[in-house]
């Protein structure tokens, strides 16, 4: 449609009509748009025939008014001035020009002259889009395409080969729309002929031997002109997906089936994005400062729940509650012993409880911090509780004298605490946004202080399968997890998280970290380790995710969250026969107590 | 299964029972033969270096260690042509199944694979009394529906297919890896045709030379492999 549209107006020129559009474009002189070059022939043009008052006046009012004025102008003579829009786009020219009511004459010529040239054109698009369509020469498919109302236009050339009957019927339909453009119609079709029977030679033959409705009809006709019909050749148009490199082909024809390692889409691991299981956890305290869930090494789950500590039993699936503290204070945190057979609770008041859960007895309570005791850890006997003062004591619960240590170094309150498995060193994190890493053997001063965090460090972990390997992740304002080396104190690496990290957890099967958020996605976010990449992100709860566990055979992790409810997720579901990563020189007490867990 | 219960059910008008019959034959065999499709688009994106290798993944299929792709998007869009080309080939509306591969750089196409679709008529007897005739003259019609194979007769020709593409390697020109491929098919005209799919040219190669592969054929189609390919310059 674009060839005549362009045509029209350069014969409307010549005509008396072109003053006015010269007229009409002085205005407009100003835009930018106005290609410069049309200037000199223009004013010619308009003082030549015009050259009246009308025109003085229009170049006065463009002198003397402001630049805003002269385009109000053009408005007023937009239907006038299609000059000016042909140069821009020329596809309105011709609109332009046969709405003007003043020459009807140039108009109706032009417009003819449009669909003279348009007709063809648009026709040999089709030839085009078709062009090894074979002309069908038979009466009886001839009629069955023409049933096809699709094919109309596939069709037309057929109507112009004059060889056949069935092209009468079809010149019949085709004159319907047939305006004129028959001569070049004729031409493109004989052109059309002479590709389409050199196609035959090669595909004319295979194609002759099937469709088995006109076998017959077909066999006779085929043997006849040794011409296949009825066929089109379609492609699928959407363009086929990138290749997401490029690819060398000498390398993959010498490659190994299964390439030596690497996350390839053959051995990406699928990681379920439902939890295996959700319970309630009614009153559950939104806070993040505390740690009040724990799965111990005898497959048991405990949860501090407001002012009582339930254990849900994973084997059995039974839940029984194990105390209800005083009126004053509530659950703070728990933390269960390294043989699974006490567990540690802490109080708002900050008393120490030790509870022996298969008898349901409590063994002993430990006083000395003045405040809330958020966070623990087990190392063997000693029992390392983290308080809101910042005071970090270690109890030696075997004995009366139970506090056997003082570790000073945080002023925020402790959120994070955990021992190294080997006992040898200790970690921790407090809201004063440091972490202290502490030599087991001298207490008096951390060993290293590490200040990169911006906000609280809650999330601590130990690599299961690099000993000196310590990852700790910030709250809400940092929303980075760091990665250090315990021995010379290095960090060794760094990944950004979209959110507060509120606890990680190493995998013990996949070199693999995963990490609970909060705010926007309340997702659990599992990382490849040493690369940083994120494998996947789970959305776990609807709102933060506040305390995980991993199960003692480290494929399950269960999620206590803001929105009360405890879930497990099989992230890392162990492939068989696969070794675990862990337990290589490390003596990861839980995992090699029980092998293997099931949940009821 | 069951062609013996229809046949006995009404003797009368066991004609109109047979193209019944024929017809239930016909869509399991399409569906071999649209299998036959997707692995061999799959087999050759492989093998001719398409996608990467690790986006690949390796599945047991006709006894052999088949690679398809693991790369949602690339399944997806195998997916959308095999969902219709599985419609044509019930309506038995395809004659030919191309996969083209063409250079992004040039624009060129460089490999054609062909697959040849024939289906077999029941109760051709025109074309067999054809054939009485001038029986000397005709070459060894292919088209003649053979006796029943057996499922592992079929499977045993479309593997020495894949064994052929496969090893079709060694000969075929190295590609340089930044290639893209197209489906053709060559539809009968009266097919009812989605937006999907438009028409096109056949995509031949410029003075491609062409190699026959080998055929199969289930108890309604026979299918032929040709490849051919842009000569090395």
């Amino acid at each position: 449609m674009a060839s005549p549209a362009v045509l029209t107006p350069v014969k409307s020129r010549s005509s008396v009509f072109s003053t006015r559009t010269a007229g009409g474009r002085m205005p407009l002189t100003p835009s930018p748009r106005t290609p410069r070059t049309q200037t000199p022939d223009v004013p010619g043009a308009q003082e030549s025939i015009h050259g009246g008052n009308l025109m003085s006046r229009f170049t006065r009012s463009i002198s003397k008014t402001s630049v805003r004025d002269s385009p109000k102008s053009n408005i007023a003579r937009a239907t006038n001035s299609p000059r000016r829009l042909e140069l821009g786009v020329s596809n309105w020219t011709l609109t332009g020009t046969s709405n003007t009511s003043s020459t009807t004459k140039t108009p109706s010529r032009a417009k003819k002259d449009g669909t003279l040239r348009s007709r063809p054109a648009k026709t040999r698009i089709a030839y085009n889009a078709a062009d090894r369509f074979i002309p069908n020469r038979t009466a009886s498919d001839a009629i069955v395409n023409a049933g096809t109302g699709k094919l109309d236009l596939d069709q037309r050339p057929k109507s112009s080969s004059a060889t056949s009957e069935g092209s009468a019927v079809l010149a019949n339909a085709a004159s319907a729309f047939d305006l004129g453009g028959r001569g070049s119609e004729e031409d493109a079709t004989l052109s059309l002929e002479g590709l389409s029977l050199e196609d035959d030679d090669e595909e004319g033959r295979p194609q002759s031997k099937h469709a088995p409705d006109t076998v017959a009809y077909q066999s006779s006709l085929a043997s006849a002109c040794g011409v296949n019909l009825n066929t089109r050749i379609l492609a699928f148009k959407p363009a086929p997906p990138e290749s997401s490199k490029p690819i060398d082909l000498r390398s993959q024809y010498n490659r190994p089936l299964k390439p030596a390692n690497g996350i390839s889409a053959q051995n990406r691991r699928r990681i379920p994005s439902a939890p295996e299981r959700v319970l309630d956890a009614p009153g559950l305290v939104d806070d993040y400062y505390l740690n009040l869930l724990d799965w111990s090494s005898g497959n048991q789950v405990a949860i501090g729940l407001e002012r009582s500590v339930y254990i849900w039993s994973a084997e059995s699936g039974s839940v029984a509650s194990l105390f209800e503290c005083p009126q004053d204070t509530y659950i703070s945190s728990v933390k269960w012993s390294g043989d699974g057979a006490y567990v540690g609770v802490g109080l708002g008041t900050g008393e120490v409880q030790i509870w022996d859960v298969e008898e349901g007895t409590k063994l002993r309570s430990m006083f000395g911090h003045e405040t809330r005791v958020g966070v623990m850890g087990w190392n063997k006997h000693i029992l390392s509780t983290g308080a809101r003062s910042g005071l970090v004591f270690n109890h030696d619960v075997r004995v009366a004298q139970h506090k056997v240590a003082e570790l000073v170094s945080h002023t925020g309150e402790v959120c994070g605490l955990e021992w190294r498995a080997d006992g040898a060193q200790l970690a921790t994190g407090a809201n004063d946004n440091l972490v202290s890493i502490w030599d087991a053997r001298s207490l008096a001063a951390p060993k290293f202080t590490k200040t990169n965090h911006r906000a609280a460090v809650k999330a601590v972990a130990w690599c299961p399968w690099q000993s000196n390997l310590l990852a700790t992740g910030g709250g809400s304002n940092d929303r980075q997890i760091y990665f250090w080396n315990t021995t010379t104190g290095a960090r060794i690496n760094h990944i950004p998280t979209d959110s507060q990290v509120t606890s990680l957890r190493w995998s013990t099967h996949y070199k693999e970290i995963v990490s609970s958020g909060g705010f926007p996605d309340n997702s659990l976010s599992i990382w490849s380790y040493p690369s940083g990449v994120k494998n996947q992100e789970v959305p776990a709860h609807e709102s933060r995710v506040l305390h995980s566990c991993l199960s003692p055979d480290g494929q399950m992790l269960a999620t206590a969250a803001a929105d009360e409810s405890l879930k497990f997720w099989k992230l890392f579901e162990k492939k068989a026969g696969a070794p675990s990563v862990a337990g290589q020189g490390t003596q990861s007490s839980k995992a090699s107590v029980v092998k293997q867990v099931t949940i009821r | 299964m069951s062609q013996p219960k229809s046949s006995s059910q009404s003797k009368p008008s066991s004609k109109k029972d047979s193209s019944k019959v024929h017809k239930l034959a016909l869509k399991g065999s399409s569906k071999v033969v649209s299998e036959f499709f997707e692995y061999s688009i799959n087999t050759i994106l492989f093998q001719r270096g398409v996608y990467p290798a690790e986006d690949f993944t390796a599945v047991k299929k006709y006894g052999l260690t088949m690679m398809i792709t693991a790369d949602d998007q690339v399944k997806t869009y195998i997916k959308k042509i095999m969902s219709q080309l599985k419609e044509w080939m019930y309506g038995g509306k395809i004659s030919k199944l191309v996969v083209v591969i063409t250079s992004k750089e040039t624009g060129e196409h460089v490999e054609r694979w062909q697959f040849d679709i024939q289906i077999f008529s029941k109760g051709s007897k025109t074309r067999s009394s054809k054939k009485a005739t001038d029986k000397e003259n005709a070459a060894p019609d292919a088209t003649e529906a053979p006796g029943e194979k057996t499922e592992e007769e079929i499977q045993a020709e479309i593997q020495s297919i894949f064994r052929q593409i496969t090893a079709s390697v060694t000969f075929l020109p190295m590609l340089d890896g930044n290639c893209t491929f197209n489906v053709l098919v060559y539809a009968d005209a009266d097919s009812e045709v989605p937006l999907e799919w438009g028409d096109s040219d056949a995509k031949e190669i410029k003075n491609g030379e062409k190699v026959q592969l080998r055929s199969f054929s289930t108890s309604n189609h026979r299918v032929d492999t040709l490849v051919s390919y842009r000569l090395a310059d």
